[in-house]
């Protein structure tokens, strides 16, 4: 990342066209409405789901005293997991200096705000006591890897969000005069969001050494929000999850999760914001090339986190993996494997399957395989506790989760569509103004 | 004011005694009111001044907080209201000087499951849920089936207690893992934790939910039981603050348990009321612990099931085992 | 066809291997007769210590609801049960047989006494023979009074037991005494049971690895166990001969298990530097925005 901002671009008729190509979709239209609207109804309906669940306790979900944590806590990794790209593509990639993730690192950081926020209220879903949550502040007991986890969660989203609003602080000042098709509360928001900004070196000085502390400081947080939330299971005795390679291994997972979810995304923003001029299909080879790579890391993660117990066939350990292998989690085991990890590995090795449409599709299974994969760590493991499951009722031996448990796994799904939705509809989804210093730089020092 | 108080003292008891509750709780509850009253002071001997004027030789017994058993008149007695905050405190900090401890000899248990019924009773639980439950256990295909009862371990090295966020459950001085219900967010990382299946989740609203609504809460009994909270096995330490043995080991037709304290290296039998060293039972039976590879360091030993007393019948019906 | 007559021999055999192991009840014991007269009011306390201590085994008396068991355990009403005189009915509660267990230490003489008229109360034919001397004064001796002296030497608890007989205090001479310790739930028997020589003295040897309190006291019960003579008798003091015991409460160290109050230092430190680290980072960049707003201000004016 250049340490220095040429201005030179505000003069440049190029900007001008990069944001009226940026800026027409932006703004209240019918699509929008009717989608908003969908996806409103849709939640209400999820949240009276919810409201029975605190009337009458968690008894209405498939949950019992074995299997005590299921799809709430599955959803609530797998969302952490899809939040960590906006670590790695705007931090690792952008500071390494690769130029291609210009583009896609503000979806990344919307996706990783998106899921971040509502993490949070994943983990409120499941408390017994959801009431009680300012108690985690009130008497935090640090010793706990939920202090841990709340924290770090905690410092991630802001991170994340200042990391999402600070290069957009130009953008919506370039924005402000071009916006005139907008209802007036959303211009006036870009007014206050623009704090001022006027284009002065210096205020470019600040921006760029404010986004350098952040982008350094939240590789470390974003490490640690993932490995906290693997330590909820590893700090455990439980076969399966009495692992010390948890941490790596969810981190890398949280990659292939996330890589997944950008290029969702960014197909969507392509073809119904006409922005094919910006986001390319070099966008898309690369984005399957990293996904390839972090598919591969984790694919290496798999075999050592499966293969070793079922060489060594330890009790409690060889039921877990025989469960997984061929028992009763054999079938979703096998297609999150196959479906969601190898095959996307195959075919992303061919440039023809990095186009963008089969890059959504093959997308689209690794992220629906990501969060199965979560549930299949989650789950089995507490299937099969150290003593013997006897003389409780039958619904208590086995975990079908109920209706009313998807419903609200699947309102906290619209949350983070509808975040992403506002984020990607009303603002600029593409850095008007790095494009646009891009492509000055270009066009006046081609020798570089 | 205290005039007030006696007035709604004297309902409670008149309450207590109607009702046919138990005479231990009442018991408990003077205790109690004696205990946050000599935590205040003189403030019998002050009543003691003020009524020597009556003459009434109707003495009551009155524990107090350092866990002595002392006699007060009746009508001397001052009803204080109780102080739930020091009540919660009491339980919170549990007996001093005592390391408890638990020994169950596998060779006496012919599943009777008169242990699980007495602490379900006490405690306010289902049929299913169980503080204590005997499991039945086989280690491997050639080895004979018994009976195994499994309290809650009262690790040393408790995994549960470590991941507490809030401090809603925790080690006393005395060894007992105990739950506080009132600050419990039920996030059940507990339930995750214990390698001994040992706890258990209030889904949905207990069984005596109405019947014990507006109850004071006991943490020493965890009752009232509430919604969205976890509870397990206390080693009744409502009892031990009483010097009597737990629900479970009292209530075992078979001498199956033995209850007592590490320090003191002597263990009661419930059955026979029989008192043995610990070291020595362990010496000459064989003792083991549950599961100690895994380093939780459990307060409950156990004695081999080897000249068995019953004859080993399983008992499950319909219901399914995994192992 | 052979299969059958082998377990038809093993059913044999066990029955006689079970009567061959028949509860023998020592002659003095069974002899044994209840110091006091059957009445109702013995019969109901009777009847409730029965439906808690016996009940779940031996079921109700005369319906045949006892519990399966091998060998199963007789209907109080059965004539088995009823052909047993008192004292032995007092011996076999108080004494207990595998998978009968002993009652000793659960119900006193009078208890024990108490059920076995209640189990009478089931046979028509009953009639009661009580001991002619109630208490058994007299011969033994009355007002029995134990004396406990430590002998440092030997490491030994001597008791001496005296009783007045014909108005002069004399030693009691082979009378059985036990020694226990007093523990948090009940008393531990130390030594075996001990009969007093011609002195009226009783010697025990005490363990030197018992644990005592802080300072090494533990508090000594002594009893005598022919209650039928001298009714009961018991003696207790506190001496300071166990081993001085000090154990720290379990939760005083730091430990990960701990309360947040006694959290692991480097935990303490490591978190509260992330964060503030962290953090502090944060609100720099927040303090970098005003600076933004502030110099936009700046180029206005």
């Amino acid at each position: 990342m250049a340490s220095e901002v040429n201005t030179d671009f505000l003069h440049n008729k190029k900007l001008d066209s990069i944001a009226a190509d940026i800026l027409r979709p932006v703004g209240i239209t019918q699509g929008f409405v009717v989608w908003m609207g969908f996806l409103g109804v849709s939640l209400l309906g999820c949240i009276y789901a919810y409201y029975i669940q605190f009337d009458k306790g968690l008894i209405v979900t498939g949950l019992r005293d074995y299997i005590s944590w299921g799809m709430y806590i599955a959803n609530f990794v797998f969302f952490v997991a899809t939040s960590l790209v906006g670590m790695l593509i705007s931090s690792i990639l952008g500071l390494i200096g690769f130029k291609w993730v210009k583009p896609i690192a503000r979806i990344a950081e919307i996706i990783a705000v998106a899921f971040a926020a509502i993490a949070g209220l994943v983990i409120v879903s499941d408390m017994g006591r959801p009431e009680r949550l300012p108690y985690v502040f009130m008497y935090g007991r640090i010793q706990s890897p939920i202090i841990w986890d709340v924290t770090v969660v905690t410092t991630y989203m802001v991170i994340s969000a200042l990391l999402y609003f600070l290069p957009l602080i130009p953008d919506l000042a370039i924005s402000k005069g071009r916006i005139g098709h907008t209802p007036k509360w959303l211009q006036s928001t870009y007014e206050i969001l623009s704090v001022n900004w006027q284009h002065t070196p210096q205020q470019y000085k600040i921006l760029l050494k404010a986004m350098r502390i952040l982008l350094i400081l939240i590789i470390p947080t974003a490490f640690a929000i993932h490995t906290v939330t693997s330590w909820l299971f590893a700090v455990t005795l439980r076969p399966g999850w009495d692992s010390t390679i948890f941490g790596p291994y969810f981190l890398t997972g949280a990659f292939v999760a996330g890589s997944a979810a950008v290029v969702i995304v960014m197909y969507f923003v392509r073809t119904n914001y006409k922005l094919e001029k910006y986001l390319t299909h070099h966008h898309f080879d690369m984005m399957g090339k990293l996904l390839v790579l972090v598919s591969i890391i984790y694919l290496y993660f798999n075999i050592n986190e499966y293969l070793l117990p079922a060489f060594k066939m330890k009790t409690a350990e060889a039921v877990h993996i025989h469960d997984l292998f061929v028992g009763e989690y054999a079938f979703m085991f096998w297609c999150v494997q196959l479906l969601g990890l190898i095959i996307p590995i195959i075919l992303l090795l061919f440039k023809v399957f990095r186009k963008p449409f089969s890059m959504l599709v093959i997308s689209i299974f690794v992220l629906v395989a990501a969060w199965f994969k979560r549930y299949l760590i989650v789950v089995p493991t507490q299937d099969h506790p150290f003593l013997p499951k006897q003389f409780v009722p039958d619904a208590w031996m086995v975990y079908h989760p109920t209706v009313i448990e998807t419903a609200i796994t699947v309102g906290t799904l619209l949350l983070v569509i509808i975040i992403i939705t506002i984020l990607v509809k009303l603002f600029p989804v593409i850095p008007i103004w790095e494009m646009a210093e891009e492509q000055t730089g270009n066009d006046e020092s081609p020798q570089d | 004011m205290s005039n007030n108080n006696k007035s709604t003292g004297h309902d409670h008891v008149s309450r207590e005694q109607e009702n046919g509750n138990s005479r231990r709780a009442f018991f408990r509850n003077l205790g109690l009111i004696g205990a946050t009253t000599a935590a205040g002071g003189a403030a019998i001997y002050s009543g003691y001044q003020y009524e020597q004027s009556k003459p009434n030789h109707d003495f009551v017994k009155v524990l107090t907080s350092d866990n002595r058993l002392v006699e007060v008149p009746r009508d001397q007695i001052k009803n204080i209201k109780v102080d739930h905050n020091q009540l919660t405190k009491l339980g919170r900090e549990g007996l001093k000087g005592h390391r408890f401890v638990m020994v169950i000899d596998l060779s006496k248990c012919r599943n009777a499951r008169k242990c699980i019924s007495a602490c379900q009773s006490a405690h306010h639980l289902r049929p299913h849920e169980y503080h204590i439950n005997t499991l039945i256990m086989q280690e491997s295909q050639n080895t004979a089936p018994y009976y195994m009862p499994k309290p809650c371990q009262h690790c040393d090295n408790p995994p549960c207690v470590a991941v507490c966020p809030v401090d809603a459950t925790f080690k006393r001085q005395d060894g007992i893992v105990l739950i506080d219900n009132e600050r419990c967010i039920g996030c059940r990382f507990c339930i995750a934790a214990c390698p001994y299946s040992a706890r258990l989740f209030h889904w949905e609203e207990p069984v005596m939910a109405e019947s014990d609504k507006g109850k004071e809460y006991n943490i020493e009994l965890n009752v009232p039981q509430r919604k969205g909270t976890i509870t397990k096995c206390l080693f009744s330490s409502d009892r031990l603050r009483e010097g009597k043995l737990p629900y479970c080991v009292s209530a075992c037709p078979n001498g199956v348990y033995y209850f007592g304290d590490e320090n003191q290296d002597a263990v009661t039998n419930g059955t026979s009321k029989e008192t043995f060293r610990l070291s020595e039972l362990l010496k000459v039976n064989g003792g083991y612990q549950l599961m100690p590879e895994l380093g939780t360091k459990p307060r409950v030993y156990y004695l081999p099931p080897k000249n068995r007393l019953f004859e080993f019948k399983d008992e499950r019906g319909q219901e399914k085992e995994t192992t | 066809m052979i299969k059958r007559y082998l377990s038809l021999l093993i059913i044999v055999l066990i029955s006689l291997h079970l009567s061959a192991q028949e509860w023998v009840v020592p002659a003095e014991n069974g002899a044994r007769l209840s110091p006091f007269a059957f009445s109702d009011s013995t019969r109901k306390a009777g009847a409730e210590l029965y439906n808690t201590n016996c009940k779940s085994c031996h079921g109700d008396p005369g319906k045949n609801n006892v519990i399966k068991l091998v060998p199963p355990p007789p209907d109080p009403a059965s004539a088995k049960m009823q052909s047993n005189p008192d004292g032995a009915l007092h011996f076999k509660i108080a004494e207990g047989k595998t998978p009968m267990p002993s009652f000793k230490n659960i119900l006193s003489s009078v208890n024990i006494w108490q059920i076995i008229s209640y189990i009478r109360s089931f046979n028509d034919k009953y009639v009661q023979k009580t001991q002619t001397k109630p208490g058994g004064s007299g011969a033994a001796g009355e007002n029995a009074k134990i004396k406990i002296a430590w002998l440092k030497e030997t490491h030994q608890v001597q008791t001496f037991i005296s009783a007045t007989k014909e108005k002069v205090i004399q030693p009691v001479a082979g009378t059985e005494v036990k020694l226990f310790v007093k523990r948090y739930f009940g008393n531990l028997p130390i030594d075996e049971a001990r009969n007093t020589d011609a002195e009226g003295k009783a010697l025990f040897s005490f363990p030197k690895d018992l644990p005592g309190d802080s300072a090494g006291f533990v508090q000594l019960i002594v009893k005598l166990s022919d209650e039928a003579a001298f009714g009961e008798v018991k003696a207790d003091t506190t001496l300071a001969i166990a081993l001085p015991t000090y154990r720290p409460p379990l939760n005083e160290k730091r430990a990960m298990w701990n309360v947040v109050q006694k959290a692991p230092i480097w935990l303490l430190l490591a978190y509260t530097f992330s964060v503030l680290a962290a953090w502090g980072f944060i609100i720099y960049v927040f303090l970098q925005i005003r600076v933004i707003y502030r110099a936009g201000i700046r180029k206005d004016q």
